[in-house]
C-alpha cells in the first residue's frame, strides 16, 4: 500500500546514466526558456513546490505536493514544453516518488551519481538550482528541508568517504602535485609554454586556486600571428603575463612550475638549461611537466637535484589511480547515503514504520 | 598500575602516545570517526603529563636530573620531542607530525623499558653521590637533552621529507605522499628546527663550559671531545644549509645520520657514572635487586 505522503515528493529527470549526449541535448532547457518552464510548472494542478536542476549532464524536475498529484502530469508537461514525444521520454527519463527522491538527490549532490564520480561542481549546481527556486518562490517547506539535508549529506559523504579523494582532472592533478611540492598554489609561479588543452586546463586549475603569477609563452608569439590559438589569447583569458619565447631559457629560474605543451617536435629545455637554472635557485624545487608529444623536455633533466619531471603518461596514470580509488568507495557511500535518506524520509513522513516508496520508471527496462 | 612509580608511568604514557598514533594514523587515511577528531592531540597531551610526572618522580628518587642510565636518557629525549611538538602545535596544525612523533615515542619508549640493564638503579649504590650537585650542570644537561628532542623532531621531519620526495620521484599514485606536507615546507621546517636545536645545544655547551672551567676533573676527555665533535657537526650542517651548499635529500640524510651519532654519543657523555657503577654493580646491585 502506498501511503499518502510518499506521493508528496516527485522527480522526473534524465541524466548521463540513461541518456546519451544527443538525448540530453533534446531534454536540456536553454537559459532563456527557464522562466517559461517555471511558469508552466507553477500552474500544474496539485503541484505545490517545484525545482529545476538543469546541468550539462542532467535535467531534473523536483516537485512536492500536499494534495493528490499525478506524476504523469509532470511527464506530459515536459514533453509538451520540449516538444518531445512520449516514447522518447519513456526511453530516456526516470521517475521517482517518495523516499527514492531523497536517495536520488543525496546521490546527485554528493557526486556519487556524477559522470566523474566525486566531482564537486555538481554540489554548486544543485545549490544554484535551489537558490533559483527560492528566488522564484517555488521551493517551500518540503523542498527546503529536502535540499538542506541534501547539502549536509553531500558534505558528509565528501568528508567521511573516499569518493572525492584524489584529483581526476589533469589540471587538478597537476595542482595537487604542485601542492605536494610547494604547498600553497597561490604562491606558485607557473610558466606555460604553448597553448594546448592541457596547458589551458592547468591554467584554469591554478587560477581557480588563487595563483596570481601565471605566465605564458609560445613560439607563435614571434612568428605565427595567424595561429588558430595563440598564447596571448590564453594570457588575456586567464589574466596571465606574456613572455617572449626568446627569453624562455634565461627566465626558467623565475618559475616554480613549468609546463610545456608545444608541437615543436623537439626538446625546448635540456639538462644544461636546468642545471644553469638550478644554480640560481639551488634549494628551491622545480616542477616540470612535459605535456607534449614528442617531448619538449629532455628526460635527463630528471637527474638534477630538486627537479621533478612528469610527462603526460605519469599524470594520466595518477588520475586513473585516483578514479579507481573513488570508484571503490561508491558502494560504501551509496549504502550510507541510502540509510541517511531513509532516516530523513521517516522524519518527513512522520511514520513510525518506514513507508514503502514507489519507484516508477517510465521505462520498465531502465 | 602504580601512579607513584616512574616506570609504570612511562609504560602508561607510551600507551597514550600509542593511542594517538593509531587514531591519528586512521584519521589521516580517512577512516575518521567524527567524535575522535581531537583524541590524538588530547591523548598526546595526557601522555605528556604522565610522562612529566614519571620523570619528576624519578628525579626526586635520584635527587637530580634523571639522565643516569639509558632508560632515563631515552625517556628524557622522548619527553623533549613531545614538548617540542606541542610547542610547535600551538603555532601550526601539524597533525601528521604529531602522529609520527606519537608513533616514535611509543615504540622507542617501550623499547627502552624492555632494554636489559637499561634501567640499572645506580642511585641505590652506597657510594652514590648526586651527579648533578651543581645547578648549572643540571641546567646544562636539561638544555642539552632538550636540544636532542629538537634534533629528534628534525629527524622525523627529514624522514617525512625523504618519503615525500621518494613518492614524488616515483611518479606514481601514492596514498601516504598525498597526506604528507609539501617538501618545500618540510625543508623549511627542518632548517628552522636545526637552527633552534643548534642554539640550544650551543647554550648548553656554554653553560656546561662554565662548570668545566671550575671543575675540569668532572669531565672526561672522551666526553669533551665527543661533545665538541657533535656540536661542530651540527654547526657545520647549519652553515652548509644556510649557505645553500647542502640541501634537499642530502641535507635530510645528513640530519638523520647526525642524530644517530648524537644518540650513540650519549653513552660516552656520562662516562663518570659508568666508571662508578662498574665498581659496585656486581656486588651491590644484585644484592639489592
Amino acid at each position: 500500500m502506498i501511503n499518502e505522503f510518499s506521493n508528496s515528493l516527485h522527480l522526473l529527470g534524465s541524466s548521463h546514466q540513461i541518456a546519451d549526449m544527443a538525448a540530453r541535448e533534446r531534454l536540456s532547457l536553454p537559459p532563456e526558456k527557464i522562466d517559461d518552464f517555471y511558469n508552466g510548472l507553477k500552474n500544474l494542478p496539485g503541484l505545490d513546490e517545484c525545482l529545476l536542476l538543469n546541468t550539462c549532464n542532467r535535467t531534473e524536475v523536483y516537485g512536492a505536493s500536499h494534495s493528490s498529484f499525478s506524476p504523469q502530469v509532470l511527464q506530459q508537461y515536459l514533453g509538451e514544453f520540449c516538444k518531445i514525444e512520449s516514447e522518447f521520454l519513456k526511453r530516456y527519463c526516470y521517475q521517482h516518488s517518495g523516499e527514492k527522491v531523497v536517495e536520488h538527490l543525496f546521490g546527485v549532490a554528493s557526486g556519487v551519481d556524477s559522470q566523474m564520480v566525486g566531482e564537486t561542481e555538481i554540489l554548486g549546481q544543485v545549490k544554484k538550482a535551489y537558490d533559483d527556486a527560492c528566488v522564484r518562490n517555488t521551493s517551500g517547506k518540503i523542498l527546503n528541508r529536502l535540499f538542506q539535508k541534501g547539502f549536509q549529506a553531500a558534505k558528509w559523504a565528501r568528508t567521511n568517504t573516499g569518493i572525492s579523494r584524489g584529483q581526476v582532472n589533469l589540471g587538478n592533478v597537476l595542482c595537487e602535485l604542485s601542492r605536494r611540492i610547494f604547498g600553497k598554489i597561490s604562491n606558485c609561479r607557473l610558466l606555460v609554454v604553448g597553448s594546448g588543452d592541457v596547458a589551458e586546463s592547468a591554467m584554469e586549475a591554478f587560477k581557480s586556486r588563487g595563483s596570481q603569477a601565471i605566465t605564458i609563452t609560445g613560439r607563435t608569439f614571434d612568428w605565427c600571428p595567424l595561429s588558430r590559438r595563440k598564447p596571448d589569447e590564453l594570457a588575456e583569458k586567464y589574466e596571465a603575463f606574456a613572455l617572449s619565447f626568446s627569453q624562455l631559457k634565461k627566465s626558467l629560474h623565475l618559475f616554480d612550475v613549468i609546463l610545456t605543451s608545444t608541437a615543436s617536435g623537439q626538446a625546448l629545455i635540456n639538462l644544461e638549461d636546468i642545471l644553469s637554472c638550478m644554480k640560481k635557485r639551488p634549494a628551491k624545487p622545480l616542477f616540470l611537466i612535459d605535456a607534449a608529444v614528442p617531448r619538449n623536455i629532455e628526460e635527463t633533466v630528471a637527474k638534477a637535484e630538486n627537479v621533478f619531471l612528469y610527462n603526460m603518461d605519469d599524470v594520466s596514470e595518477i588520475a586513473n589511480e585516483n578514479l579507481k580509488t573513488r570508484m571503490a568507495e561508491v558502494d560504501r557511500c551509496k549504502t550510507a547515503l541510502s540509510q541517511r535518506a531513509l532516516r530523513l524520509w521517516e522524519q518527513m513522513s512522520d511514520y513510525s514504520n518506514p513507508p514503502s516508496s514507489i519507484t516508477q520508471s517510465i521505462n520498465p527496462q531502465s | 598500575m602504580n601512579f607513584n612509580d616512574a616506570r609504570d608511568l612511562f609504560w602508561l604514557s607510551g600507551g597514550f602516545y600509542g593511542i594517538a598514533f593509531l587514531i591519528g594514523f586512521l584519521k589521516n587515511f580517512r577512516r575518521e570517526i567524527p567524535s575522535f577528531r581531537n583524541v590524538p592531540l588530547f591523548s598526546i597531551a595526557f601522555g605528556f603529563l604522565l610522562h612529566t610526572r614519571g620523570l619528576y618522580l624519578r628525579g626526586l628518587e635520584i635527587q637530580g636530573c634523571p639522565l643516569g642510565n639509558s632508560l632515563e636518557r631515552i625517556q628524557f629525549i622522548i619527553w623533549s620531542l613531545i614538548l617540542a611538538y606541542l610547542i610547535l602545535r600551538i603555532a601550526w596544525r601539524l597533525n601528521l607530525l604529531g602522529t609520527f612523533c606519537a608513533g616514535l615515542a611509543t615504540f622507542i619508549g617501550w623499547f627502552s623499558l624492555l632494554l636489559p640493564n637499561g634501567d640499572f638503579p645506580y642511585w641505590l649504590a652506597e657510594d652514590y653521590t648526586r651527579l648533578f650537585s651543581n645547578p648549572w650542570i643540571e641546567l646544562h644537561a636539561s638544555i642539552a637533552i632538550f636540544s636532542y628532542g629538537i634534533f629528534s623532531l628534525l629527524t622525523i621531519v627529514s624522514s617525512m621529507y625523504l618519503v615525500q620526495k621518494k613518492a614524488l620521484l616515483s611518479r606514481k599514485y601514492d596514498l601516504l605522499g598525498s597526506f604528507l606536507p609539501p617538501i618545500h615546507d618540510l625543508e623549511h621546517a627542518a632548517f628552522r628546527l636545526l637552527s633552534i636545536g643548534v642554539s640550544f645545544l650551543t647554550l648548553s655547551i656554554v653553560v656546561g663550559g662554565m662548570h668545566w672551567t671550575r671543575h675540569p676533573e668532572f669531565v672526561t676527555s672522551t666526553k669533551l671531545t665527543i661533545t665538541i665533535i657533535l656540536w661542530m657537526g651540527y654547526c657545520s650542517l647549519f652553515f652548509l644549509r644556510f649557505s645553500n651548499r647542502l640541501y634537499g635529500s642530502r641535507f635530510a640524510k645528513t640530519s638523520i645520520v647526525l642524530f644517530f651519532v648524537a644518540i650513540f654519543s650519549l653513552s660516552f657523555v656520562s662516562s663518570k657514572i659508568r666508571e662508578v657503577s662498574a665498581t659496585w654493580m656486581p656486588s651491590t646491585i644484585h644484592l639489592k635487586l
